[in-house]
């Protein structure tokens, strides 16, 4: 069976050229077809998109476009309903997640895009979100209206299920004409989703577009690069710059890059009850996804002086990946994500020959744990289920070992006593982490969450003001003047 | 190779807990007998899957509650393999595990219970009895039979389905009792919830977690770690235990 990917309004499959490639995971195999428009058909769509989004989106209340998404979602999260099948039985062989961990991550996920939720969206980064629809008046006089970008490209990575449906879902809040570029890791949700939305409302599928190119090279990307009045990438540094370099002076860019999580555990929170429950909480953070999302934390700074000690607690979370390595089987490795690991661990046996360090597991174990007794500076660990634990005095220490990475900070998850939550939050956030969640929760951010600590609406869209003394000046050129 | 020339019957093993038993053997050296109902190409599945393993298997389709069908089965099997070494009872009658719209005992009338127990000890005791002039060729034979936990700890009240496996429990004591002084031995391997199985599949997360957080273990049971439990009992390994119930579910019930 061949899969399509993709979303092309107003080009037919025959006249695209297909890229076939195969994916096996599972003991079963798929073909997915990736788009590789030349650069014409690039212009072209992208011109589509634009005219369609500036005649038509821009004049639909948002309303109807959270209805549209509402009811999209409502079919994906319907377990009976062909595509949410469909989902089920492909993804986990693109992926190569297991089937309970691509369903279990599908509902949850999806679940946070229905209307509550998105209003929830609107309303985080709108004081009044009538204003996408018309001019509001404005606190300090006047009035204000808020445009998205006529054309916005996304160029999406990484492979955790339906993860792009985050971007394209605040660029249509905004009326945004929009093109989504696939990642050939996970190439699928967009499309479909973007299909769905076309099934429900026409006139809103006409306005997005889910494309596929080759990084660096498709003849594609430069017309894609070109069109796009605003960019949201994800990516390594790396990645990002050689896009960056490749984009017009003018195009907004709003790059997310790799970030490392990790968590910090209270002495108060390892007592003999408790410390086994969070174990349990860390190690599915650690499994959501083989640590692949941003979120996912890769270190653990446990702090001494509890009932439970960091030693112990590291063991517990050890058995606890044990244990949840039955039900969600770790998904098969790359060669090079085989290698990282084992150098990883090669790294870790190393240092536990001058001691301090414990390591736990085999290296055939589908997870690593290691613990140090010595504090240490925060730092990626191998990855797919690689956590390491610090033994810290105290979690005031944290703040200071993780600042020198204030780039790749992002999400800490902390379990400690509500004062001590606050006193570590307001140090964390000074050296550059913009979310703080329960254990457990590090790979399900709330709707309406700052993704980096931007906002995700606002940073897409401009204002325009009427300023009061235009309004006033109006007053003075009315027919009913005086 | 610890199986290597031995017959073993699994009923119910085109899918589940049944299909892993299968391999396991298979995996083991056996020749498999894969009983199934209906699912010829799940059961075909699995025969390629036990020769892929190392073994031998042969798919049989019998219903296991109709006599009749049975004994066609026991025919087959001693035509084609001529011995029978171990039978594993796992076949049970149609069952969804759905806490969430499991019929409360007020609403569960006798019919319920009755084809529970037509599942769980009629069909054990019509394939036990069919198999018998087979087991009773060789020496060291076993029968181990599926029972539950939840007769144990009726953690979801499940009232026909877990009655029903409280008699069969009853039952394979005194089968063992019969059978011990001809060198057959009987007991029980009594599971948790297991995971993933068809029949479980409307259990949902939250039933998962809280018996996941009273379970020693950490985790629910799946179909493979049914398999080990159950080839101990087949092995000359358990040679001196009967009538005994094996319960695997993590620790979440001692007894």
């Amino acid at each position: 069976m061949i899969e399509h990917a993709g979303h092309l309004p107003g080009l037919t499959r025959d006249e695209v050229r297909w890229r076939s490639v195969r994916h096996a995971a599972w003991r079963e195999t798929v073909e997915i077809a990736l788009p590789e428009l030349d650069e014409a058909q690039a212009q072209a769509l992208c011109a589509r998109v634009r005219a369609d989004a500036r005649s038509r989106l821009k004049r639909m209340d948002v309303a109807r476009i959270v209805a549209v998404i509402d009811e999209a979602i409502a079919r994906l999260l319907d377990r009976q309903h062909p595509l949410r099948r469909k989902a089920e039985d492909l993804l986990p062989i693109v992926t190569g997640y297991d089937r309970e961990t691509v369903r279990l991550g599908l509902t949850s996920y999806l679940k946070t895009f229905r209307r509550p939720q998105l209003q929830r969206f609107l309303a985080e980064d709108f004081s009044n979100p009538g204003m996408l629809d018309t001019f509001q008046p404005a606190a300090k006089g006047g009035f204000v209206r808020a445009y998205g970008p006529e054309l916005l490209l996304h160029v999406w990575a990484g492979n955790v299920p339906a993860l792009p449906l985050w971007s394209l879902i605040c660029g249509l809040l905004v009326k945004a004409g929009t093109v989504g570029k696939l990642a050939s890791a996970e190439p699928l949700m967009a499309g479909w989703f973007a299909g769905l939305i076309a099934e429900i409302d026409p006139e809103l599928g006409e306005c997005l577009a889910i494309v596929w190119w080759k990084g660096g090279e498709a003849a594609g990307e430069a017309a894609f690069l070109r069109a796009a009045d605003t960019v949201i990438a994800y990516g390594s540094n790396a990645t990002l710059e050689a896009l960056r370099a490749k984009l017009p002076a003018t195009t907004r860019f709003l790059p997310h890059g790799h970030k490392i999580g990790f968590g910090m555990i209270a002495r108060t929170a390892l007592d003999s009850r408790k410390a086994m429950m969070l174990a349990r909480l860390a190690a599915h953070d650690v499994a959501r996804y083989e640590q692949q999302g941003c979120y996912s934390p890769q270190l653990l700074f446990v702090e001494r002086g509890g009932r439970v000690t960091p030693g112990e607690f590291a063991r517990y979370v050890a058995h606890e990946l044990a244990a949840l390595a039955h039900r969600h089987p770790r998904r098969a490795l790359s060669p090079e994500e085989t290698a990282s690991v084992a150098a990883w661990r090669g790294a870790q046996e190393l240092r536990a020959l001058d001691g301090g360090t414990e390591l736990f597991g085999e290296p055939a174990d589908p997870w690593s744990v290691v613990h140090v007794e010595k504090p240490e500076a925060l730092n990626p660990t191998g990855l797919n289920r690689t956590l390491k634990l610090v033994s810290v005095d105290s979690l005031d220490a944290v703040p200071a070992l993780v600042a020198p990475y204030r780039s790749y900070l992002q999400t800490a998850g902390i379990a400690a006593p509500p004062a001590e939550l606050f006193r570590l939050a307001g140090r964390l956030g000074e050296v550059g982490v913009t979310r703080i969640a329960a254990l457990s929760h590090m790979g399900a951010p709330e709707a309406g969450w700052h993704h980096d600590g931007r906002f995700s609406l606002l940073d897409l869209v401009t204002m325009t003001e009427i300023e009061h003394s235009a309004e006033a000046a109006a007053e003075g050129f009315a027919p009913y003047a005086d | 190779m610890k199986f290597r020339d031995r017959v073993i019957l699994v009923t119910g093993a085109s899918r589940g807990i049944g299909a892993a038993i299968a391999q396991a053997f298979a995996a083991e050296g056996g020749l498999v007998i894969v009983n199934y109902r209906e699912n010829a190409q799940a059961a075909e599945a699995v025969v390629a899957e036990c020769r892929q393993l190392g073994g031998e298997a042969l798919a049989i389709a019998a219903d296991v509650t109709s006599p009749e069908a049975v004994a066609a089965m026991a025919e087959q099997i001693g035509q084609e393999a001529g011995r029978l070494d171990v039978v594993v009872n796992n076949a049970f009658a149609p069952y969804r595990f759905d806490p969430d719209q499991r019929a409360r005992f007020w609403e569960t009338p006798w019919e319920a219970y009755g084809r529970q127990f037509e599942g769980a000890v009629k069909a054990t005791y019509t394939v036990s009895l069919a198999m018998l002039p087979l087991l009773e060729r060789r020496g060291g034979a076993s029968i181990i039979n599926i029972a539950s936990d939840l007769v144990t700890r009726p953690s979801i009240p499940y009232h026909d389905y877990t009655t029903a496996k409280a008699a069969l429990v009853g039952f394979s004591r005194n089968l063992a009792a019969e059978l011990g002084p001809l060198g057959i031995r009987v007991n029980c391997v009594a599971p948790g919830l297991v995971c993933p199985t068809d029949a479980s599949a409307a259990t949902k997360e939250e039933v998962r977690e809280t018996l996941i957080a009273a379970t020693p273990l950490r985790r629910i049971a799946t179909p493979t770690d049914v398999a080990g439990p159950v080839l101990f009992l087949a092995s000359e390994w358990s040679g001196f235990i009967t009538g005994q119930t094996l319960h695997v579910d993590g620790g979440l019930v001692m007894a």
